[in-house]
């Protein structure tokens, strides 16, 4: 019976080509499109898990609500946060603070410059990563020792063994080779290269970190002991914490850290889908995964529908088998079973090529997500739900045919070579072929969106000019950070620079320095923090920002320097015998949103005005405002803009930004080169595109557009292919008809529009369906961008016309080949 | 073997009723070999749905083998079906897909018997129609007479006791629709029940009895004399 079946089902299969070429490409293309986007969502879902006690572990995560900003919560914490809370906390059985450093690294005559990761020896107890030389258990035990990666190991060691050589970190800190790791494996989120103890000799200003309780620059991991209860304990961690930080003094004011920080857990494993700012690698949000999931829902339901419709178009020609069948006395269940079972075998055979189609793309659809994403046949859980959705989809797309095929009459059909069977119901075929184009149309509006967002936030003016701009970076130590401005000011010699500045903030980074400021005159109790950044005179030039009012820093005046007295630097003491209210006057230049975070009634208002900020150690700046700059974009345009304000500090320099004329680029990074060399012959250069920098912020949000747009495609063309199927069945089944209208006179045109206009009322109401649902969710998703597009009508009205254009072309091609045909052949057939 | 008794059939769409069969009362004995005659329209493929119990009567009573099955739900008729008719068709309604022998075979497949059996039976059908020599082509690469026998041992094939034939020559040329009666008598002779319906007289004379219809009633029936 069986061996019947299959005998059946195989040979329809091959008599019929076209349609089962229909069916298997859609299908086949669906699940593909389907299992690829599978891999992605188990890949990015499954981070981190092969730790040991991997449920155990969690990251501290701060909530950060400035005032007059919107809240925002990062993957960073204070240093001292670590150790207090495993005081008071006996749940917490081990924790690791890890802060990251730009070092330069010598092994012999190889010199490079690395970041270096500080952590708590507990580090490697609480993530057992794999070593390949040395103890991971003592490893970062030793004070000097340091630890690396295989790459890194071989790349200052070559094939050498690297356990117990010797580095030296920043030039002057001998370290020892104490443990070689695995590379890391590519499903983890954390990313380093070089562990080091954090009470290492080469570990810079950590005795003032473990103080600092208003430096969110570390991260924190803890492990917590078996059968705790995270929301409880978090309710209690964030009450603690109310207490446990403390308050900052100044002579501006009070600053109740607890009023702004509020530190949680989140568990180890939800690190990749809960992305956020300042963790080591970018994840991928749920929202996404759930987009990405819906999408393959969505082509795999038009693949589907392909399915269901010519099956049921096709049921004419499987009438009489089916009749016969019921006459030598198959039950209805048996020709149900049947036609299900051939469903799931055609089906099956769709995963067979929508397998080789992964295994084809997997290599350019990793590299292009930058993953390492496997198809492993041994994972049960994927051939699970390989073997599931296979089931899914033969089922879901062979139980109406089914149904509709086993209800025949045989008598009927029996009776005549065709009549009594009309091929199913076409409203119900025209039905579904609505919610495939819906589907299809509503995916195209949604792409439209995202791309548009995406070129907005890629073309929008972030109020600089982003082009030719070169960074030099790693100024990591304070004696090459006082060499910034004599650096620049060498650069700036070439005639290939068009202009350069020191600076301590270029747009594209995450680090951000916040101060708290008192207006005179004003209500004290009301906290004002602004960002507060140091730039060098022309730097607004450099970067190409504009001056909407008062004037840039000018070098020959002396009050727009802010001269901090030598006590002041990292690591002075205030001398006994300096006055109570000691302050250093300095100009200072707004951005357009700190205008109005500080109440000036407009950019001119504000020239002149004064504030006072702290400048630490109990001292105040007293600035004064002589400019407004507008507002620039230091992040993603995803990120609202912060009120900042800018002024010269010529101790605070880690970066030097270079203008450089078009042209002769490459002779320009030439001169620079030679200029760093000059002043650091033992540090190598850091140098970055600014337009690099930028595009980077963008780089996943581009990806993720792409591959939404590539598998959108995908579904349209998928429904297409249906389409077609069904125009060439309805082709063949009207042969009569079309005949009988040549007879009686009408063109090749006449009945091209004829069939075409079928198609075509399926696909204008599809867009009835498309268009509120695509614009509620669209409008849903641009909500969560601070600057966005509008949605616009015509993008809705594009994506139906598109559709009814491509249901025309694929109908129409056929439609013009059966018009053509002579009419008495058409009517011979009946 | 049957016995209608006042059975009529209507069909009725939404606004047309029309009478397909008008108090028929008919009986057959087993064995018997009965030709329904009439021109078109008169209830004649009616008449042969109904005793297939591919259809049921809108009134009156169906006695097959002393069971009154008017009533009887389509699974139940379906079981009947399987167990007691064999049915031959004008248009053969043999399966594209299957060869001559799979057609056959298809009889079986929904009776429990186990494939070697199924085997013998197939291959006894298949010589006693005289086409065994072409079990393994597909029923394109017939002729019309080769098809109607591959229907007939199909029909027989699972041993019917009674066997229905709708116009079965109504295809076929003279000389080939002369061997399928032939094939027809000598399975009567050996004890299988026929009712077939046909409009060609020269081949209702192979019948032992001819029922004339018109207009959904029995206007004569003639017996003939072996």
């Amino acid at each position: 019976m069986f061996r019947n079946y299959v005998t059946v089902a195989v040979r329809n299969l091959v008599k019929h080509r076209l349609y089962s070429a229909i069916n298997l490409i859609g299908l086949a293309v669906g699940l593909a499109a389907c299992i690829l986007i599978l891999l992605f969502v188990r890949n990015e879902t499954t981070y981190d898990r092969f730790f040991t006690d991997a449920e155990r572990i969690h990251q501290v995560v701060i909530r950060a609500q400035l005032p007059g900003r919107s809240p925002d919560v990062v993957a960073s914490t204070m240093v001292p946060l670590g150790d207090a809370m495993k005081d008071a906390f006996p749940e917490v059985e081990l924790r690791s603070s890890m802060i990251q450093q730009g070092v330069t690294v010598r092994g012999g005559d190889r010199l490079f410059s690395e970041t270096v990761f500080a952590a708590d020896p507990e580090f490697l107890d609480i993530f057992d990563l794999a070593f390949v030389e040395g103890d991971r258990a003592t490893a970062l035990r030793d004070r000097s020792g340091l630890v690396i990666r295989e790459e890194i190991a071989r790349k200052y060691f070559g094939d050498e063994p690297a356990l117990g050589r010797t580095l030296t970190i920043d030039g002057q800190h001998d370290v020892r080779i104490t443990g070689v790791m695995k590379d890391l494996p590519a499903n983890t989120h954390l990313r380093f290269d070089i562990l080091m103890p954090i009470d290492g000799p080469a570990v810079r200003n950590i005795e003032a970190l473990r103080t600092q309780w208003g430096n969110i620059s570390a991260t924190t991991y803890v492990k917590l002991r078996p059968g705790v209860d995270l929301a409880e304990f978090n309710r209690r961690f964030a009450d603690w914490s109310k207490t446990a930080m403390p308050e900052m003094r100044s002579p501006n004011g009070v600053i109740r850290l607890s009023d702004i920080f509020t530190p949680r857990l989140r568990p180890l494993l939800s690190i990749n889908t809960d992305p956020l700012n300042t963790q080591m690698r970018p994840g991928t949000s749920m929202r996404e995964i759930y987009t990405f999931s819906a999408v393959a829902v969505m082509v795999l339901a038009i693949a589907s529908i392909n399915f269901m419709n010519l099956a049921t178009a096709r049921a004419t020609q499987r009438a009489r088998e089916v009749s016969v069948r019921k006459v030598v006395g198959a039950s209805r269940g048996q020709i149900v079973s049947q036609f299900v079972g051939e469903s799931v075998l055609l089906t099956l055979i769709g995963l067979l090529l929508a397998m080789a189609l992964v295994e084809l793309l997997l290599p350019a659809y990793s590299a292009f997500l930058g993953k390492e994403l496997a198809f492993d046949y041994g994972d049960p859980g994927l051939v699970g739900m390989l073997l599931g959705l296979t089931l899914i989809v033969g089922v879901a797309g062979g139980t109406y045919p089914a149904f509709f095929l086993s209800a025949f009459n045989p008598a009927a059909v029996l009776k005549g070579a065709s009549s009594g069977v009309g091929g199913g119901s076409g409203r119900l075929r025209m039905a579904l072929v609505i919610v495939q184009f819906a589907i299809s149309i509503a995916l195209m509006v949604a792409t439209a969106v995202v791309y548009g967002q995406f070129l907005y936030a890629q073309n929008k003016d972030l109020g600089f000019d982003k082009e030719n701009v070169v960074v030099l970076e790693g100024l990591s130590t304070r004696a090459m950070r006082e060499k910034a401005r004599p650096l620049a000011e060498q650069i700036a010699k070439d005639g290939r620079v068009a202009a350069v500045s020191a600076t301590g903030i270029t747009p594209g980074t995450f680090d951000e320095s916040n101060t708290n400021v008192r207006m005179p005159g004003r209500d004290s109790s009301e906290l004002l923090v602004i960002r507060s950044e140091v730039v060098d005179f022309g730097f607004f030039e450099t970067m190409g920002m504009n001056l909407v009012a008062g004037r840039d820093f000018d070098r020959d005046r002396g009050t727009d320097i802010a001269n901090r007295p030598e006590w002041l630097r990292p690591g002075g003491q205030r001398p006994p015998g300096t006055p109570e209210n000691f302050e250093i006057p300095a100009s200072v230049i707004l951005n357009e949103s700190a205008v109005k975070r500080l109440g000036f009634s407009s950019n001119e208002a504000a020239l002149g005005q004064s504030y006072n900020a702290s400048a630490g150690q109990g001292v105040s700046f007293k600035f004064t405002v002589i400019g407004v700059v507008q507002d620039f974009h230091f992040r993603s345009v995803r990120d609202p803009i912060a009120p900042a304000h800018f002024f010269v500090d010529p101790t605070q320099f880690d970066a030097v930004a270079v203008r450089i004329k078009p042209g002769d680029i490459e002779g320009a990074l030439g001169a620079i080169d030679a200029a760093w060399r000059d002043f650091f012959p033992d540090t190598p250069t850091q140098r970055v595109f600014l337009d690099d920098r930028i595009e980077q912020l963008y780089a996943q949000e581009r990806q993720a557009a792409t591959m939404f747009a590539a598998f959108s495609g995908l579904a349209i063309v998928i429904a297409c292919l249906g389409l077609f199927g069904l125009a060439s069945f309805t082709a063949e089944r009207r042969t009569k008809e079309i005949g009988l209208r040549k007879v009686l006179g009408a063109g090749v045109s006449d009945i091209v529009r004829l069939l075409v206009w079928q198609f075509s009322k399926p696909v204008l109401l599809a867009n009835l369906i498309a268009w509120p649902v695509a614009w509620y969710g669209m409008s849903r998703w641009l909500e969560s961008f601070t600057y966005r597009i509008d949605l616009n009508p015509l993008l809705f009205v594009g994506a139906g016309m598109t559709a009814l254009a491509i249901a025309w072309i694929t109908v129409g091609l056929h439609a013009a080949k059966v018009a053509q045909a002579k009419p008495i052949r058409a009517l011979r057939y009946e | 073997m049957l016995k209608l008794v006042n059975l009529s059939k209507v069909y009725r769409t939404e606004e047309v009723e029309t009478t397909a069969l008008n108090g028929v009362n008919i009986h057959v004995r087993d064995g018997e070999f009965v030709a329904v005659m009439g021109p078109s329209g008169c209830g004649k493929s009616s008449l042969l749905n109904i005793v297939g119990m591919l259809d049921t009567p809108s009134s009156g009573e169906y006695w097959f083998d002393g069971e009154e099955v008017s009533k009887y739900s389509e699974r139940k008729l379906a079981d009947i079906r399987k167990r007691n008719i064999g049915f031959i068709f004008q248009s053969f309604n043999l399966i594209d897909e299957l060869t001559v022998f799979e057609n056959v075979e298809l009889a079986l497949l929904y009776h429990d018997i186990p494939a070697r059996d199924r085997k013998e039976r197939v291959k006894a059908a298949l010589d006693k129609v005289k086409i065994s020599h072409r079990e393994g082509h597909l029923p394109q690469q017939l002729s019309g007479g080769q098809q109607q026998r591959v229907a007939i041992a199909r029909a027989v094939v699972s041993r019917p006791k009674m066997l229905l034939a709708d116009e079965p020559t109504g295809n076929l040329d003279s000389a080939n629709g002369d061997e399928v009666m032939h094939m027809l008598t000598e399975l009567n002779g050996e004890g299988t029940t026929i009712v077939m319906v046909t409009h060609s007289m020269p081949h209702a004379q192979y019948a032992r009895r001819i029922i004339n219809l018109f207009d959904g009633q029995v206007v004569a029936e003639n017996l003939r004399a072996a």
